[in-house]
């Protein structure tokens, strides 16, 4: 990133001018997107017109200014980078909670910054429909004006994007992010970068999300209970493994098969890498088919789909047709992170619990839109395991981990493995703060977990019908920033914490 | 024929050395002066001090009038650009040794003709092919494909207990009848004898075949050897020839389980890296706790192919000591061969016999299809094609006098094989295989 040509002795480590004036700019983009529920709200005929264009106004205004007054000039480099990764989510949910206050829907700025949050994170937790801890009753979801469900749905969307450049452009450059492990898997090309530069890079993926949003937007309005609406609002949820809903059921309010199952694939696809569906769609079909974490990921989704499927039919006596129903799309909406519901799984019974629950700790493949650890890293770690093992076995023995043909340079391999420690130290760390606040073990674990994987709905108090609403503010910030360290995997954010990067 | 070799390395002596004795004119040059003064010392060859990618050095080492180059200096690069000048100087023909194999693959953008090399060679992967070849076939100590592989020369250590111990050949072959096979060269502590039909074979003789390649097995059996296919395989040393070796015998239709062991970390790591399916051991191929360890007892082969060839022939004769059926040694020290034979090892590949084997044959390539060194014995196998000139068509074999240290092995004829029996006639056209020490291979030139 750095050229030569552009050094400059004189500029400071961090430039913050520089990172102010790209934050600016993508706030005011930000800015530009409040727009579009300004338009739903006029078109439904609803009073929120007025916040989104107050927020819409008061962002592209301040953004541009920024933008304007320190234009970018030089080279972004590496902790500006970090810094603006960050900077970018955290503000990004700051200026999205406004229009949730100012409509008047929600009272509480930190309720409106966590539905914030979790909507760019694209985790899908809510506070909706619950009482807060000083007592403030927020609406159901589906009292809350459709202008402002389109925003939270919207705010996926624009998260989703966000992260496919995120991950498939910008952080293979600064060596975090699991996609360095892709570069020069395939022979011949070097690396999923699809083009040198990230512009053109990221034009491409958002086409194929573009694409997909629109793919599935179209097969849900097809169906007859699904309406324009709440089929461009799924659609925006599916693509970007959210999991915001516009009703209170979420996706069992509809009780179709056909939607579900439509759910269901688009929420499988959601989470490949971006990279190989456009692959896949450019004719390159061999090497989405060869790719190992797809096949990873199909195997596991599997497995688990005929486990809870199995557990629901033999253990629950469901009927063989139901479980199948709820069993696949409950996996597969955990394992992909979205965290729809069509079942309450809170009630089922120990196994098929507990199977996900152990699905909240995966996630799906890297480069896709959803968060958790991520079928590489797990798919790395576990035949490390086994080369351990035979380690023991031939103790002189030289083992290298291999995906595919290539193999994991033992750098890689400690970045996971380190990625592997700090993931779980920061969920025990979330967990241990939930269970100060007082909540259960399985709640305070699920919280954590839940927010960190960017998965949405977990146990015990926060159930798949229950929301977030009770927990007292500082436990909600909590919750949102563990999204977002979850959301820009983990070494992104923390860095920034660290006295390295801000000393020489 | 004048010859002009450049590089006086390991190669380059030996080249020089052969092909002094077999009266060509030799000149070697290397820039390295030490080099040049082992050469002055030992060899009956001209030497020049320069660097063979000069032209002034290749022309003053005689390229404008050579009829044969030979490039085998330690660098592809410096070899293929002295193919390439001697090639427009007018040196009639040129052979290098290029290790790199992406010019020999049929892919490759640029033949080694447009180089002006006419043959490539590589020395470590024939001795890779070698080895590759006697552990594929257990009981073996050399192979040698001839006729487009529908004869093979196969040689083999007599058992003690065998049904052919101390009877007469020509009974034998009563015995025998339908194992068409025939005895060319009969090694015997050291010494080599050309059998014929009242010669015994005794146990512990080493006895090379000429046969029909279907009854090869048979052939095997017969001797004594439980013709068993091996499967678990032990390389000592990650060496060019041992980590091409590996590649070989993963390429293989067969399933190998392949140990190998290098001393070098980075090395181990290479090879480990590129190659799935075999266990790379990072450790000291000699240390006897590391072999025992990784399970040598329970091995099929080892194949020692370190560069310490002192070692190998001792890894190898603790691999015997427990047991293992096969064991390979790399030796280059020619002086080891009949020792190594004696104490036990079954067979012995030595990478620069396999060159200058492999060069030798594409100088006398004008009649001479295969000519192949064997080892333990001073006999060449020759494989040529009875011109119109040749003095002995049409006439019983019985009837013919071969000159004294030759023996006729199998002919080939319009497509179909037969091992040579007295009654077995020579036709023009056919190829002939023929066993010869040598000093019978001039007279046997000359008699086609």
């Amino acid at each position: 990133m750095i050229e030569l040509q552009c050094y400059n002795k004189s500029r400071p480590r961090i430039d913050i001018q520089l990172v102010s004036g790209i934050l600016g700019g993508l706030i005011f983009f930000l800015g530009s997107s409040l727009i579009l529920p300004a338009i739903i709200a006029l078109i439904y005929g609803e009073s929120s017109w007025l916040a989104f264009l107050i927020t819409a106004a008061g962002a592209m205004i301040l953004g541009a200014g920024f933008f304007w007054a320190f234009r970018p000039r030089e080279e972004l480099r590496m902790r500006e980078a970090f810094l603006i990764v960050t900077l970018a989510w955290f503000i990004g949910s700051l200026v999205g909670a406004f229009p949730f206050v100012i409509s008047g829907a929600l009272e509480s700025y930190t309720d409106a910054v966590f539905e914030a949050m979790s909507g760019l994170s694209t985790t899908g937790a809510t506070i909706l429909g619950g009482v807060t801890s000083d007592g403030i009753q927020n609406p159901a979801i589906e009292d809350l004006d459709n202008s402002l469900l389109f925003w939270r749905s919207l705010l996926h969307w624009l998260g989703g994007m966000g992260i496919i450049v995120l991950t498939l452009a910008l952080l293979p450059l600064l060596g975090i992010g699991g996609m360095e492990l892709y570069q020069a898997e395939y022979s011949g090309s070097t690396s999923d970068k699809l083009t040198p530069r990230i512009q053109e890079t990221a034009f491409l993926l958002w086409t194929v999300y573009i694409g997909l949003t629109g793919a599935q937007f179209l097969m849900l309005w097809a169906h007859p209970s699904m309406d324009w609406f709440d089929a461009i609002n799924h659609a925006f949820s599916t693509l970007a493994t959210g999991g915001f809903s516009n009703l209170n059921d979420s996706v069992a309010g509809f009780d179709s098969v056909y939607i579900e199952v439509i759910i269901t694939i688009f929420m499988f696809l959601a989470g490949i890498n971006f990279a190989m569906h456009f692959r896949l769609f450019s004719g390159d079909v061999k090497s989405f088919i060869n790719n190992r974490e797809i096949r990873f990921y199909t195997v596991i989704t599997l497995l688990f789909v005929v486990g809870v499927s199995g557990g629901l039919w033999l253990i629950e006596n469901q009927s063989f047709g139901d479980a199948l129903r709820y069993g696949s799309f409950q996996v597969v909406s955990i394992i992909t992170t979205t965290g729809f519901g069509s079942y309450d799984y809170a009630l089922w019974m120990p196994f098929t619990s507990f199977l996900l629950f152990v699905l909240f700790f995966t996630g799906g493949c890297a480069g896709s839109t959803g968060g958790g650890i991520k079928m590489i890293r797990l798919m790395i770690i576990a035949k490390n395991i086994g080369r351990e093992f035979k380690q023991i076995i031939h103790p002189q023995a030289v083992l290298p981990v291999r995906v595919g043909q290539r193999v994991i340079e033992a750098p890689i391999l400690k970045t996971i493995l380190g990625f592997f420690m700090v993931y779980f130290l920061i969920f025990a760390v979330g967990a241990l703060i939930m269970s100060l606040l007082g909540y259960d073990f399985m709640s305070a674990m699920g919280a954590s977990i839940a927010s960190l994987g960017n998965i949405g709905p977990a146990w015990g108090d926060f159930g798949p019908t229950d929301n977030y609403a009770e927990i007292p503010y500082f436990g909600k910030w909590v919750l949102l920033i563990l999204m977002m360290i979850g959301r820009l995997e983990l070494f992104t954010v923390l860095v920034i914490f660290t006295p390295w990067f801000w000393n020489n | 024929m004048k010859i002009l070799i450049a590089g006086a390395g390991e190669v380059g002596y030996e080249l020089g050395k052969v092909l002094s004795e077999e009266h060509h004119d030799v000149t070697i040059l290397d820039q390295r002066q030490t080099c040049l003064q082992r050469v002055i010392q030992n060899l009956d060859v001209l030497t020049v001090e320069g660097n063979a990618t000069s032209p002034h050095s290749l022309v003053e080492g005689g390229a404008k009038s050579a009829d044969l180059m030979i490039a085998v200096t330690s660098v592809d690069e410096v070899n293929i650009i002295a193919s390439m000048m001697a090639k427009r100087l007018g040196v009639n023909k040129v052979i290098a040794r290029v290790r790199n194999d992406e010019l020999s693959q049929s892919d490759s953008p640029l033949s080694p003709s447009e180089l002006g090399i006419d043959v490539l060679i590589h020395p470590e992967e024939a001795a890779a092919s070698e080895i590759h070849l006697l552990v594929k076939r257990a009981s073996a100590s050399d192979i040698v494909s001839l006729a487009d592989d529908r004869l093979q020369l196969v040689g083999l250590r007599i058992e003690q207990g065998s049904k052919v111990v101390d009877q007469p050949l020509e009974d034998l072959a009563s015995e025998f009848a339908d194992l068409q096979s025939r005895v060319v060269a009969i090694s015997r502590r050291g010494g080599t004898i050309i059998p014929k039909g009242s010669s015994v074979l005794k146990a512990n003789d080493h006895a090379f075949f000429v046969t029909k390649t279907e009854h090869l097995k048979r052939l095997i059996a017969v001797t004594g050897h439980d013709n068993k296919a091996l499967r678990r395989v032990m390389i000592a040393g990650g060496s060019d020839v041992g980590r091409l070796l590996a590649k070989k015998m993963c390429e293989d239709k067969q399933k190998w389980q392949i140990k190998l062991i290098e001393p070098d970390e980075e090395v181990a790591i290479r090879i480990a890296n590129s190659n799935r399916d075999i266990l790379v051991l990072n450790g000291d191929p000699t240390d006897p706790n590391l072999l025992v360890t990784e399970g040598i007892q329970e091995m099929d082969a080892f194949i020692s192919v370190t560069d310490d060839e002192e070692s190998n022939i001792i890894s190898c004769l603790m691999a015997k000591h427990l047991e293992v059926k096969k064991t390979v040694a790399l030796v280059s020290k020619t002086q080891y061969v009949p020792l190594s034979q004696t104490i036990g090892i079954d067979a012995i590949v030595n990478v620069k016999a396999s060159a200058s084997d492999e060069i030798h044959r594409q100088i006398r390539q004008g009649m001479m299809l295969t000519l192949k060194a064997l080892q333990g014995i001073k006999a060449e196998i020759i494989e040529v094609v009875a011109g119109k000139n040749c003095k002995m068509l049409d006439v019983p074999i019985r009837d013919l006098s071969l000159p004294e240290g030759a023996v006729l092995g199998g002919i080939l004829h319009d497509g179909n094989v037969e091992i040579a029996v007295g009654e077995s006639i020579i036709r023009k056209g056919d190829r002939v295989i023929i066993l010869a020490l040598p000093r019978a291979i001039e007279k046997v030139d000359q008699l086609f």
